[in-house]
């Protein structure tokens, strides 16, 4: 059995390390998510798969779809912005958590938690800008997406991206989808690319790993 | 594999992967279609939201937040309610009804500006009593647990939630003044992406947040400005040694007691002269602000307030700075 930890080793620790500061994991690869805003038709098979791999109860989502609509008669128009986990470059959840639950992979960048450490202090939930980690409310725990990691290691890709018909959601090496050279069907051949889309957050806070084939309303850089 | 090659195994067959996503569209078809804004009211957590806290309301208004302790600066005791105010918040503790409430026009913009904390405690004081869990599923002990920047000297206490540590720890009340409608600034069920349809109200939040990051969290969970100072990008903790000294501990106050001397702290969500006082005696009061706590990886682009004696040549880096806080934060502004 382990030995118990003690308190006053821990602080002394502490005070020989202050003034460490954290640095982020700069991964081998970076995988990432592509969506296609314009050919998604919304009908939230990913959100139900997803939820379906985690066993989520009703609350939480570790993935959602986001109906945008605008516009006045005639100029009008509606398309769809699909987020979970963005799997940052620099992700702001994981310098939150006080007991290492959140870490991120060396070999593809995958942000992932390990919930059976988490507290409940709800640090990360606050701290993403893009609302992707969850408070699961009966257990005080907080969980995400982990862009399905057994699956990644078994060589699949995640139950989202296998259930969307439409095939407008992906994963890839994120500068790959950046620059077009990712062979993927949520880009058509006349698709551009961008990393922000209307009332998404600025990127630049921590460099989420998406990009999106917008609507012509909704692409921003 | 790497994750950009098709899958190689049988659920990268087109076929199969067909049919596996027509079966998870039946089932969101099911689950959604009938009522998809109904949804989340049906959560467990949500819905005992309203119906528990009546008597929580009565202690919100009858005995408003303790007086913060061992302040430097004590900020202004809260202005006794009126009648009015006091009924207004007793009547929202009396909405039973999970739909009612979630449809209240204190969540919608313009009057989520003006709500007191009071009002949103009335329903919402679970915040505040909310505790960590004492150990993880797998048994790590919240009290022996410590992150990278609770090394700051201003952390003290033991874990808590990031609401107690904005609102309710010692240092929070010391040199804080956030009110729920700083972070919370609206809600509309309506809409999944915020203020997109032609009818909302822009209320400035983004996608899946209450609130847009860059314009709250940023403040003060930024990146060190040190390229700002002519220090390109060398971090504090390479910088400070050598400028601090058991008799001055706060390295920072070496170019900041006097020759760059902003007053930017002068904002309602903080209390300035608890800041200024705590920095004389902590090295880490200015830091942990302003890269201690960096979650970020970028700067806040504070207003650059003009102070006695400041150079009237602009730097190129502050030339589309503001030269005030934004008019909602300006001391004096409840």
């Amino acid at each position: 059995m382990a030995e118990p930890l003690d308190k006053a080793k821990i602080k002394e620790a502490v005070i020989r390390k202050k003034r460490e500061v954290y640095e982020p994991v700069k991964p081998d690869l970076q995988l990432g998510f592509i969506h296609n805003n314009v050919d998604c038709i919304g009908c939230r098979a990913c959100e139900i798969a997803c939820k379906d791999k985690n066993g989520l109860a009703p609350g939480p989502r570790f993935r959602r779809v986001m109906y945008v609509e605008g516009g006045k008669f005639p100029d009008v128009y509606a398309y769809k912005v699909n987020m979970s986990c963005n799997h940052c470059a620099e992700p702001a959840c994981l310098p939150t958590c006080p007991t290492g639950a959140i870490y991120k992979r060396q070999k593809d960048g995958i942000v992932d938690i390990d919930s059976s450490l988490c507290i409940g202090c709800r640090r990360c939930e606050a701290a993403c800008p893009f609302g992707a980690p969850q408070f699961i409310p009966d257990q005080n725990i907080v969980s995400k997406c982990n862009m399905c990691v057994d699956e990644i290691d078994a060589g699949r890709k995640p139950y989202c991206v296998m259930a969307c018909m439409m095939r407008v959601l992906d994963i890839g090496p994120i500068d790959k989808l950046r620059d077009g050279t990712h062979e993927t069907k949520a880009r058509g051949p006349n698709d551009y690319i961008v990393s922000q889309v209307q009332s998404m957050a600025d990127p630049e806070l921590t460099k989420p790993s998406i990009v999106f084939i917008p609507h012509s309303k909704g692409a921003v850089k | 594999m790497s994750g950009g090659q098709e899958p190689k195994s049988v659920f990268g067959r087109n076929d199969v992967r067909a049919g596996i996503a027509f079966g998870y569209v039946a089932l969101a078809a099911f689950v959604f279609w009938p009522a998809s804004t109904t949804v989340n009211a049906t959560a467990p957590g949500a819905q005992t939201v309203v119906t528990q806290k009546s008597t929580q309301v009565a202690q919100a208004v009858t005995a408003p937040a303790a007086a913060p302790a061992a302040a430097v600066a004590t900020p202004a005791a809260p202005a006794p309610l009126d009648k009015e105010a006091a009924a207004a918040i007793a009547a929202l503790a009396k909405i039973s009804d999970y739909q009612k409430a979630r449809w209240h026009p204190l969540h919608f913009k313009p009057a989520i500006d003006t709500a007191s904390n009071d009002q949103c405690l009335a329903c919402h004081k679970e915040v505040l009593d909310t505790k960590v869990r004492d150990k993880s599923p797998a048994g790590v002990a919240a009290a022996q647990s410590v992150a990278w920047y609770q090394t700051l000297d201003t952390f003290e206490g033991g874990q808590d939630t990031f609401h107690a540590r904005h609102m309710s720890t010692p240092f929070a009340k010391t040199v804080m003044n956030l009110k729920c409608n700083f972070c919370h600034q609206g809600n509309d069920p309506r809409e999944e992406a915020q203020h997109s349809s032609a009818t909302s109200v822009n209320a400035g939040v983004t996608m899946r947040k209450m609130v847009d990051p860059s314009k709250t969290c940023l403040m003060c969970h930024g990146k060190f400005p040190g390229v700002v100072m002519g220090f390109e990008d060398q971090p504090w903790h390479a910088l400070r040694e050598g400028m601090e000294t058991p008799d001055a501990p706060n390295g920072c106050l070496s170019c900041h007691a006097d020759q760059f001397r902003t007053e930017r702290h002068k904002v309602n969500y903080l209390n300035a002269a608890a800041i200024e006082s705590e920095a004389k005696t902590k090295s880490d009061t200015c830091f942990g602000c302003h890269g201690g706590r960096a979650w970020y990886r970028n700067s806040y682009p504070y207003p650059r307030h003009p102070w006695p004696g400041m150079d009237p040549v602009v730097p190129e880096w502050a030339k589309n700075r503001p030269t005030q806080s934004a008019a909602e934060h300006l001391a004096g502004v409840k």
